[in-house]
């Protein structure tokens, strides 16, 4: 039984069933929100304090991919945070572009969502369709596909471990939020100054100071590098020319196996260097100040869909996705508290739902000649999915002002078992700790309290690392896993590659199918992942063309706002927990260091099109207005 | 449409000596990187259209002083960049501050009309495009 909320039971054989006797299932009651400036008692209480009380808005949010504001209450003299909003403040839009078109042209246009992460859409929109269709690729198709993936991980967790996130633990920031902290870590000696070099963790911290630090530069060049991996097969970074239904339309011969091979070695150095880096400098906050642990803090609710399929267990149908599942080199899993409550992608798959309480959306549930209602009672198994489940859901855009308590993102909340859940490149390490029966055991070796990574030797010696799953799960966390995800993205990589040599060894080269455009009715979904987490795309087709195409990133999971329940996203969650722990003398002087390392630690991307059709005419940059301007209530701010 | 990639295509066809035509439309800190690895350029010559409160169509030829913002915003525009977004103005600062644009960098734009999404371009940069590429060829001469 892997659901707490929703209305599922599982019968004798495992399969899902709606409990009997429970009328209306998936309906719920609205928790009402009263945010702080909305109510006049709580309000004056907090005023009479003296103005450490302050509302302070992020808008934008710098140094995350799209469009990101966030409102927060403070009271600086508490060091506590009172209120969180997370607001996605651009429509995206894909969802409305896509209706109506072949289902190939998906594979293309989604791709144009992120800037980073676009080779992603495009394979998870692929998988929707192999689904869709009933094709799967030759194993060197999935081979090709794996290596896609890792390289594109292994430009983004650099990027964003050192230009994005990184740059909040350089010298310029310490120094200026915490010189307490800058003065310490001059005499800090850092411990794995054998692998990285650097002798203090100063050292390290002046180096990360962006466009002058040696580590932000060499971050730069390392994202080069795989992206000369990737241009490879794909032809081009971040868009790929090359992902089709049904595998890879590009060819690959023995010279390309080696340039991607020359590569991704490069990577193991700079993996066992980066993991060193953010070790050192994550256990000297942690010993200056325990509270850093604080930091981001929120429960452990992972979800993740698994990614780089077995070449040889993929099939594509939703009938065995279970097993395909289970084989990929990071498998399925959804994390409840800490404990892996299933690893079956179907159950993952049902247990998803979207809601639009608190976002600019209609609800399609609620008929309106327009709705959708309930169209799938179950997915192709027979298993009850909800009537907010992706499949059914129709993306209503429904521009209003914003309001705290009502309507305030563009991002809706995605919920598993009505639970907000978190995902990044760490849920796949997670997942992989955790999981019995591993198969893939030649780099790597669950504990189940952590990850054993076997790395090669390359410039640097063969090395035993370990990720251990933390006591307490926060920002620093969340940057040290995504440090050993280089690795981890890594040494699959390397393993793919040996598979590829050996499939060419034995002349098993083709990398695609061929494949026709169904006209009948057919559904879909992709399960993958994108640098930052979970990524699926849920697509119905009819008559050759998309009838419904749904989306849900890593960034809408995390960067939710509060469902109806009142529960609120996750990054919403994790700011409303960090304690302020920042050097401030006056209420002025705060720069929010330790809420903008919590946001960044989820290394938000907020894929951004601002493009909506509205019948005949094109809306071009429909801005939501800024976190500061909220409805017009005669607050100053 | 986009205006520079569409340029550039059709640059190309014309094969003039000593003259090299790239859609760099692609990654303003790689291009960056690849400016840095070839040979240094005499000149280079940036072309799109760009958002500027100007008369729709309006074409301006300029040289770029090389000024560039301070270091925060550098840094935004290197974020900006990296994380997907391409404008010719995050790739003059982005080239700018990491290197690889030679002394003289000339720039033709073009005021767009509608800057939403779908085949072709307005009316009003369909008639302004002979125009934009012949702004191009001048600020190739010597």
């Amino acid at each position: 039984m892997c659901f707490k909320n929703l209305p599922i039971e599982f019968d004798e054989q495992g399969n899902a069933r709606l409990k009997e006797g429970v009328a209306n299932p998936y309906s719920y009651e609205v928790t009402e929100v009263t945010p702080i400036e909305q109510d006049e008692e709580k309000l004056k209480e907090l005023l009479s304090r003296n103005g450490h009380i302050r509302r302070v808005d992020f808008d934008p949010v710098t140094r995350v991919a799209g469009a990101l504001a966030f409102h927060t209450v403070v009271d600086l003299e508490n060091r506590r945070v009172l209120e969180t909003d997370s607001m996605a403040t651009l429509f995206r839009g894909y969802e409305v572009i896509l209706k109506g078109r072949d289902p190939r042209d998906a594979i293309f246009i989604s791709s144009r969502a992120c800037g980073v992460c676009g080779g992603v859409h495009s394979t998870t929109s692929a998988l929707a369709l192999e689904m869709a269709f009933g094709i799967h690729p030759p194993p060197m198709g999935i081979v090709a596909r794996n290596l896609l993936l890792s390289l594109e991980y292994l430009y983004d967790h650099p990027l964003h471990l050192f230009l994005l996130a990184g740059p909040d633990f350089s010298e310029p920031a310490v120094r200026e939020t915490n010189p307490e902290l800058w003065e310490r870590a001059q005499h800090a000696t850092a411990p794995s100054k054998a692998t990285h070099g650097y002798g203090t963790i100063a050292e390290l911290m002046t180096d990360m100071t962006p466009l002058t630090g040696k580590l932000y530069a060499e971050a730069l060049h390392m994202t080069r590098v795989a992206r000369e991996a990737y241009v490879l097969i794909g032809g081009k970074y971040p868009h790929p020319q090359t992902i089709v239904p049904g595998g890879i339309s590009a060819t690959i011969d023995v010279s390309d196996f080696n340039e991607i091979h020359l590569r991704i070695i490069k990577f193991f150095d700079y993996g066992q260097k980066v993991v060193a880096i953010w070790n050192d400098l994550v256990e000297f906050f942690y010993e200056a100040n325990p509270q850093y642990r604080d930091v981001g803090r929120r429960p452990k609710r992972l979800i993740e869909p698994g990614q780089w399929d077995d070449p040889f267990a993929y099939d594509g149908t939703y009938e065995n996705a279970d097993t395909w599942g289970r084989a990929r080199w990071a498998p399925p899993g959804v994390i409840v508290d800490g404990e892996l409550v299933t690893t079956k992608l179907t159950q993952l798959n049902i247990g998803v739902e979207e809601f639009v309480e608190h976002s600019f959306y209609e609800d399609w549930t609620a008929g309106n000649g327009n709705g959708n209602g309930h169209r799938f009672e179950t997915d192709p198994l027979g298993n009850p999915l909800s009537p907010y489940h992706p499949w059914n859901k129709e993306t209503i855009p429904k521009p209003s002002g914003t309001n705290w308590k009502e309507k305030y993102s563009w991002s809706t909340s995605p919920r598993w078992d009505r639970m907000a859940m978190e995902t990044g490149a760490y849920s796949r390490i997670w997942a992989n700790a955790l999981a019995n029966d591993y198969s893939h055991l030649n780099h790597f070796e669950p504990t189940g309290d952590g990850l054993k990574f076997n790395v090669p030797g390359s410039s640097l010696p063969a090395a035993e690392h370990e990720w251990k799953i933390p006591e307490v799960w926060g920002a620093f966390e969340r940057n040290r896993g995504r440090a050993y995800c280089i690795l981890y993205s890594a040494l699959i990589a390397y393993e793919n590659l040996l598979i590829g040599l050996d499939l060419m060894k034995k002349g098993d080269t083709t990398t695609s199918v061929p494949h026709e455009v169904p006209k009948d009715f057919r559904i879909g979904a992709g399960f993958w992942g994108a640098g930052r987490g979970y990524l699926t795309h849920h697509c119905v087709i009819d008559d050759g063309v998309i009838e419904n195409y749904q989306i849900v990133t890593p960034s809408t999971w995390m960067a939710s706002p509060k469902d109806p329940f009142g529960n609120p996203g996750p990054y919403e969650e994790a700011v409303a927990a960090t304690p302020l722990l920042e050097n401030y003398e006056r209420p002025e002087d705060f720069k929010g260091i330790d809420v903008l390392r919590t946001i960044r630690s989820f290394d938000p991307c907020m894929p951004c099109t601002t493009h909506i059709h509205t019948d005949s005419r094109v809306i071009s940059r429909e801005v939501i207005t800024c976190a500061c301007g909220v409805d017009d209530d005669g607050h100053e701010h | 449409m986009s205006v520079g990639p569409w340029v550039a295509d059709q640059l190309a066809k014309a094969r003039a000596s000593g003259v090299e035509v790239e859609d760099v439309s692609y990654h303003p800190v790689g291009f960056s990187q690849n400016l840095q690895e070839r040979e240094p350029y005499e000149r280079v010559v940036l072309v799109g259209s760009v958002e500027r409160r100007r008369a729709p169509g309006t074409v301006e030829a300029y040289r770029w002083d090389g000024e560039l913002p301070g270091r925060d915003e550098i840094q935004e525009r290197v974020s900006e960049a990296v994380t997907g977004v391409i404008s010719l103005d995050n790739t003059l600062i982005v080239c700018g501050a990491l290197g690889g644009l030679p002394d003289e960098v000339r720039v033709v734009e073009v005021e767009p009309e509608d800057q939403g999404w779908g085949d072709g371009f307005s009316r009003t940069i369909e008639e302004r495009l002979p125009e934009v590429l012949e702004a191009v060829w001048s600020s190739t001469r010597p």
